[in-house]
């Protein structure tokens, strides 16, 4: 039987465009000045090559697999993944401290980035069984259940941007029927944190009062909507007053610090403030006395990457005359912060190039996503779409300072090996299924 | 809504991001520059590279200032860390203790940036440490220019660097806090030829402030260009010679070229070593000698008004003859001086009565009481007011009671009152027997050493001057200021000065008031001056200049509290013009008994703290 491979070859022209792209900004970020140009496998653009490669043998590997290979070991691989986090977190446990990795050789391999691929195998599983929709309490809570346990494990770890990573499949379960209401509650939710952290408590709760009153005023013959209205009053109040709770006694102080250096706070007069009654919630001593380390770090992060991406102006400095990269100012910017090599060195029209180029690719896979017969496929594209999204969405705000610091890669761009790796296997096993879509209308013809 | 129409909903969120993106980036990207600029500062890091400053030589080329490169050892602390301590301190001939005090000192101060461990290393240390630094990441030598002096006096005329003030930074942009700068002296008014073009190398730096290359393949990096070489008109060996007649007096002696106004030597006692305000030890020594009694600071050549005492004559005859009040012929009688009403102005005995150029060859005070009224009193003005603003702006043109305008900073312009004091002092209708005392030099009137040097070039010159200035060209091109070469004309006209000319030459004769002082040999125009002081003893005042057909040198001598003209300013006057004239400096002079006197004697009362003023042997 000959078999010919339909594989959508935009996607894959703008994933080598990009993972190249990666590999030369890593090395930008990461050779010395006046280095010579040449391969050297110690260093981390050499290492990046290599990860590349293997790279392209695993999708090479699964491109020759049997689409139903997928669909078949889905619940297996997510089985096996759920107990590598299992395992790190129990040996975290004796070793003090979590480890979010295993040692292998010099290589780290990260269970947690794969964890994504296991779970979107695992939900587009579920979801596409025969008879199984995102309908009644059963399915809906098995499907919220696949997601929230590795989010879990991972927030174990203490890896709370991996683990905020698996947000992204309520994008997923919106296009499987969740109610676009969520989506709204979400965001409502969202803005009222926000301005809880800025405003103090009693402010928002007697503004929430003052809108409710009146709506209750003026649709005061509509007892059900007075209800509701109500309802929504005191659950907002609820949530603000916890949400106070939260954040000074539960998160830590740099997850504070992360989140007001983000909303361009002072952390200082923060502090200075909070201390001074503006919470009904008392901010520990010790909480206090670690904050000036943390403070300076991220806002430190944040202030370097924009000036880093700020140096680039119009067309940027180009490759390798970035000054801030080669000056190596931003902490981490051959991982997590490698779109600041991106700034500076191509300046603004490198980087809108980019974002439109990453950003066809997603809509892309949404594309295909949507134009797939069985839902397996359609789930899993919409799950490998839907985290690209959200890493590139994340990674990329915090880089230009309008998200908080979130340590998580940018999808085929980030030094390291788990990473490209998990997301070359999440995108070309979606690109598998596309590439048998065909096979699947000529079978059922 | 249908399902499969949801997929909008995500084309549309993915357009909404990109577009927040994209502005987000254009924002910080192109409307807000201040990231723009901030990364030129934190991944840059401009390193001045200094200039040599330009020299200064003398008249004949003889090293005066020059500088010389000096090599601290630096360390940045943060990185000094596993290192041989001991071997380190081995090599530095220092403990352990004495080590860690300064590295903790350093960390202190700023544990990322480099901060001097061990200043001033001897040449031996540099070069060992030139073979094993690189043992040692966290430390490096660093080159710094100082400056030297050749000379241990002079200290008035070179001056002295310091460190710019807040105020200059912001007046000249070529200037950082703590680059050093020209205080006095030449080093003030030649700084702008002397500082040189600062060179720059911009590199990369990283958040530690660790270099990581040349920034933009060196693309901003420029060369120093050295300072231009001074060329002065100072006669070195003169000024030596001056200083060491003038050690243990208090005076000042100023030396002039009449046919260019080059100053051949400017000598004030007390001097100082300008060495001392060099370097690290500037500050401490710049204090004592501020708290130093005797004010060695203080320039007196070129800020200290002295009476003129008698060598004012020289100008009053001048005025006199110029106003027609005077003529050479006019005879006045003298006995024992100028007798009006209740004013007596005594004179030694002379014959009597003098002419003119007698009158200045034996000092007559009477006959310019006479000649001083006859000019305030002259008819052709309605008032002894306007006859004196007249005479006033005679003085002017002779440089008196205005700037000469050297090109030296922190000049003097003497003491000349304007007629309102007088009104003041005297009431509305003062009259010339008020200020009698001015006619000999004394009372209202002022003049600094340089002014009165400067009128004996003028009478050399019979008539003119040159502004007086210290340095002859400047840099290789040998460029000369135009103003140099301007003559400036008295209102007095040439005709007139050979008759004081010829009184002057008769000084330094028999019958002169300096008559054993002269040099055989050397035709002297003097004019000696004692000058009366409320503070002590009149000061000792000579100004001549030699030979009497065209001159060589004019000069000024003053010896505070010295007595007579004759008795110390003339025979230096004198000792000078003969060293100056010598072709060969090595042949003793004709008067060693003298040239003995003058160098043994003492007027400070002080026992001896003479400078062995012999230039400082110098390699190179």
């Amino acid at each position: 039987m000959e078999e010919k491979l339909h594989i959508d070859w935009l996607s894959v022209i703008l994933y080598i465009l990009i993972v190249l792209f990666g590999a030369i900004n890593i090395y930008s970020a990461n050779s010395g000045v006046d280095e010579v140009l040449k391969l050297d496998f110690s260093k981390e653009y050499g290492k990046q090559i290599l990860f590349i490669g293997i790279s392209a043998i695993i999708v090479f590997l699964i491109l020759l697999t049997d689409y139903k290979f997928f669909n078949f070991s889905a619940y297996g691989i997510y089985i096996v993944v759920i107990g590598l986090l299992l395992v790190l977190l129990a040996t975290g446990s004796f070793n003090k401290g979590a480890q979010a990795w295993f040692k292998i050789g010099s290589f780290k391999l990260q269970p947690s980035e794969f964890a994504k691929y296991a779970t979107a195998l695992a939900l587009a599983k579920f979801l596409g069984t025969f008879d199984v929709k995102f309908e009644g309490k059963r399915n809906i809570l098995i499907s919220f259940g696949i997601i929230l346990f590795p989010m879990l494990l991972t927030l174990l770890q203490n890896d709370t941007g991996s683990a905020l990573v698996f947000g992204c499949f309520v994008l997923v379960l919106f296009r499987e029927g969740l109610s676009g209401w969520w989506l709204i509650l979400g965001v409502y939710l969202l803005t009222i944190f926000v301005i809880t952290i800025l405003l103090p408590s009693i402010q928002i709760i007697i503004a929430l009062l003052i809108i409710c009153g009146l709506f209750t005023y003026f649709n005061r013959a509509r007892k059900q909507l007075v209800f509701l209205a109500l309802t929504v009053f005191l659950a907002s109040s609820f949530y603000v007053l916890s949400l106070d709770f939260v954040f000074a006694k539960i998160l830590k102080p740099h997850q504070q610090q992360r989140i007001l250096v983000t909303l361009n706070q002072d952390v200082d007069e923060y502090y200075a403030k909070k201390s001074k009654g503006f919470s009904i919630f008392k901010f520990e001593k010790s909480k206090e006395k670690d904050k000036s380390e943390s403070k300076r770090d991220y806002s430190y992060n944040v202030r370097q990457s924009k000036i880093s991406i700020g140096a680039g102006r119009w067309v940027g400095n180009g490759f390798n005359n970035g000054t801030q990269t080669k000056a190596k100012l931003v902490p981490e910017q051959h991982t997590d912060f490698i779109f600041c090599t991106v700034g500076e060195e191509y300046g603004f029209v490198g980087s809108t190039l980019f974002i439109a180029i990453y950003l066809l690719l997603i809509g892309r896979i949404y594309y295909l996503a949507e134009r797939q017969k069985n839902v397996f496929s359609r789930v899993f594209g919409y799950s490998t779409a839907s985290i690209l999204f959200f890493h590139f969405f994340v990674n990329i705000g915090m880089a230009i300072g309008i998200l908080p610091v979130i340590g998580i890669p940018l999808p085929f761009m980030s030094y390291g090996g788990s990473s490209l790796i998990s997301f070359s296997m999440l995108l070309f096993t979606f690109l598998k299924l596309d590439a048998n879509r065909i096979n699947e209308i000529s079978r059922l013809n | 809504m249908e399902k499969s129409n949801r997929l909008y909903v995500f084309i549309g969120i993915l357009v909404l991001i990109g577009i927040i993106f994209i502005s987000r980036l254009f924002y910080l990207q192109i409307i807000d520059t201040s990231n723009y600029y901030k990364a030129q500062a934190y991944g840059s890091n401009e390193i001045t590279i200094y200039p040599a400053r330009g020299t200064i030589v003398d008249r004949y080329g003889k090293l005066m200032v020059y500088n010389d490169a000096v090599y601290d050892l630096m360390v940045v602390p943060q990185k000094a860390k596993d290192f041989d301590k001991v071997a380190l301190c081995n090599e530095l001939m220092l403990d352990t203790v004495e080590f860690n005090k300064r590295l903790k000192k350093a960390t202190k101060y700023n544990p990322r940036e480099a901060s001097v461990i061990y200043k001033n290393l001897p040449f031996h240390l540099y070069t060992r440490l030139q073979e094993i630094i690189y043992q040692f990441p966290a430390f490096y030598i660093e080159t710094k220019i100082d400056r030297r002096y050749n000379i241990n006096g002079a200290a008035h005329l070179l001056g002295y660097m310091g460190e710019v003030t807040e105020k200059q930074l912001t007046l000249d942009k070529y200037y950082k806090p703590g680059d050093i700068k020209g205080i006095t002296g030449l080093e003030k008014s030649y700084e702008i030829y002397l500082r040189g073009k600062k060179g720059k190398k911009v590199v990369l730096v990283d958040k530690f402030s660790k270099q990581q290359g040349s920034f933009a393949g060196g693309k901003f990096d420029s060369l120093p260009s050295a300072g231009q070489n001074v060329i002065s008109a100072i006669d070195l060996d003169l000024q030596v010679f001056g200083e060491q007649l003038l050690a243990n007096k208090i005076g000042s002696i100023v030396a002039i070229e009449p046919s260019t106004g080059e100053v051949l030597s400017i000598v004030n006692s007390p001097n100082y070593d300008p060495n001392l305000l060099v370097g690290q030890r500037r500050n401490k020594n710049f204090a004592s000698l501020l708290l130093d009694p005797s004010k060695p600071l203080f320039n007196r050549a070129l800020k200290a008004p002295y009476p003129p005492g008698s060598t004012f004559k020289t100008v009053q005859a001048l005025i006199g003859m110029q106003e027609g009040v005077l003529t050479p012929d006019t005879k006045y009688p003298c006995h024992g001086g100028y007798h009006m009403g209740s004013i007596t102005v005594g004179c030694h005995a002379h014959g009597s009565p003098l002419d003119l150029k007698n009158s200045i060859t034996k000092s007559c005070n009477a006959y310019y009481c006479y000649v001083y009224r006859s000019i305030l009193d002259n008819p052709r003005y309605n008032s002894v007011q306007d006859a004196y603003v007249k005479w006033t702006q005679y003085l002017n043109s002779f440089g008196i009671g205005v700037n000469t305008g050297i090109d030296l900073p922190e000049e003097s312009r003497g003491i000349v009152k304007k007629p309102s004091w007088f009104e003041h002092e005297f009431g509305k209708n003062w009259r010339s027997s008020n200020v009698v005392s001015m006619s000999i030099g004394q009372g209202q009137i002022g003049l600094t050493p340089l002014q009165m040097a400067n009128i004996a070039a003028i009478i050399a010159n019979r008539g003119y001057y040159y502004t007086p200035h210290v340095v002859r060209s400047i840099g290789d091109q040998h460029f000369v200021p135009p103003s140099f070469k301007q003559r400036h004309y008295t209102m007095v006209n040439s005709m007139y000065f050979d008759t004081i000319i010829a009184g002057m030459a008769n000084v330094c004769s028999p019958g002169g008031t300096a008559s054993r002082t002269g040099i055989p040999g050397i035709s002297i125009c003097a004019k000696t001056g004692t000058a009366q002081n409320p503070h002590g003893k009149d000061h000792s005042i000579f100004i001549a200049f030699a030979p009497r057909d065209n001159p060589k040198i004019a000069i000024c001598v003053i010896v505070e509290n010295g007595g007579f003209g004759a008795d110390y300013a003339a025979p230096i006057a004198n000792l000078m013009i003969e060293r100056y004239l010598a072709k060969d400096r090595t042949v003793p002079t004709q008067k060693p008994d003298m040239l003995d006197r003058m160098m043994k004697a003492n007027l400070t009362g002080k026992t001896s703290t003479v400078k062995d003023s012999v230039i400082i042997a110098k390699p190179n």
